[in-house]
């Protein structure tokens, strides 16, 4: 257990653990602060530097990323001073130089009060957080994703840029991916993760033969729940109309 | 019947399936409730009407909020946690990572997906005070 410490934000006193970070508790006590690279499920990585927030730890205030930040007793934080504000809009328009084609990206800028950059703008829709890598590593566990070079090169992709046979087709990086980067195209039964070399047959569901999940997903879920795998060929849909029927069977 | 690790003390959302007359009045409201819209696909309760319009065999298929629930134990991340005062599984968006895995899991089709949002959808008792009941005119469901 943990020990409960205090700690004061834009002058309010607010307790919390001590050692958990400091963006998961500003978030949940209603605080404002903009992020992308973090997740709730996954360890802070500091990628996007949006979370900036003035922490002093007795030796004055100093700028540092809230989301990898942990709490310590008689922290003292400060939100929205004129340096954050500018610190983060220099964040925001390198962002913006690096992912100007993501429109999820702009129209969060855009919230911010950022719109436009004074860099020359790139091509591209990733901002390289690394969201999506740590998803595949940590939760589902196949690493079928990671980082590829070094520098102004380092691109997301898979070895030898090609389809990774550990992927299993969950689309969970897809849908964390904060500037949407990475797509999930289902047509018909098969489906396509293009920024991952990735294609997968989805397995019809038994009843109206829609696309369900991929045959990987469905084995990583029986390992998981302990249920047999056929279980999960089916839609949901069909699965309701099926509980339907047994119910009017139960009250005939 | 005293059930281990159930506050009996919560209430229930009872369903009469005898009284239902499948006017789905149930799935706008909770459609209104969750997304703002009028529109019954994506509420997560359903009235299927018999197909042979036999008397009183209309079913309201809703989410049980099981003791054992298949979609906690699919969840990789925890996102699904049980309200202790309502007793409801509650979705905690932010810490889904929308892989799906619930939605296949619940054998009762219950945990629904919303193509908007990416994520999943399930009910949540609407925090201990829901619409379906409220607004149905036959009280086939009943919150009690």
């Amino acid at each position: 257990m943990s020990k409960i410490v205090e700690i004061t934000v834009n002058g309010m006193k607010i307790k919390a653990k001590e050692g958990e970070f400091l963006l998961g508790i500003l978030l949940t006590k209603g605080f404002e602060v903009p992020h992308l690279c973090y997740h709730e499920a996954v360890t802070p990585y500091a990628s996007c530097r949006l979370c900036l927030v003035e922490v002093n730890r007795g030796n004055g205030f100093r700028i540092a990323t809230s989301c990898n930040h942990p709490v310590m007793d008689g922290m003292e934080v400060r939100l929205d001073t004129p340096e954050i504000l500018e610190e983060r809009r220099n964040v925001f328009e390198v962002l913006l130089a690096q992912a100007p084609d993501s429109q999820k990206l702009r129209l969060y800028a855009k919230k911010w009060g950022v719109e436009g950059t004074f860099l020359r703008v790139q091509e591209g829709d990733c901002i390289l957080c690394g969201l999506c890598e740590r998803v595949c590593r940590e939760v589902i566990g196949v690493s079928a994703i990671t980082f590829a070079g070094r520098g102004a090169n380092k691109i997301l992709s898979t070895p030898y840029d090609d389809q990774n046979p550990s992927c299993i087709g969950c689309g969970s990086c897809a849908r964390v991916c904060p500037t949407e980067s990475i797509k999930v195209i289902d047509t018909g039964l098969v489906r396509e993760i293009p920024k991952i070399h990735s294609k997968h047959e989805l397995v019809p569901c038994r009843i109206c033969g829609r696309g369900t999940l991929t045959k990987q997903h469905a084995q990583w879920l029986a390992k998981r729940t302990n249920f047999p795998e056929t279980d999960f060929y089916i839609c949901e849909k069909c699965k309701t109309k099926e509980t339907a029927k047994v119910y009017a069977r139960v009250i005939q | 019947m005293k059930v281990e690790g159930l506050n009996t003390n919560i209430k229930l959302l009872n369903v009469y399936p005898y009284r239902c007359t499948a006017c789905r009045n149930c799935e706008i409201a909770c459609s209104f409730r969750h997304i703002k819209n009028g529109m019954p696909s994506p509420s997560r309760i359903n009235a299927i009407s018999d197909e042979q319009k036999r008397q009183g065999k209309n079913i309201i298929v809703v989410c049980m909020q099981c003791d054992k629930a298949a979609c906690v134990k699919a969840c990789p991340v925890n996102a699904l946690q049980r309200n202790e005062s309502t007793g409801a599984i509650v979705h905690i968006e932010s810490r889904c990572i929308g892989c799906g895995s619930c939605v296949q899991a619940c054998p009762f089709g219950n945990m629904k997906w919303d193509f908007v949002s990416s994520r999943p959808v399930k009910c949540d008792l609407c925090g201990g005070d829901p619409m379906c009941a409220k607004f149905c005119p036959e009280k086939a469901l009943v919150y009690e």
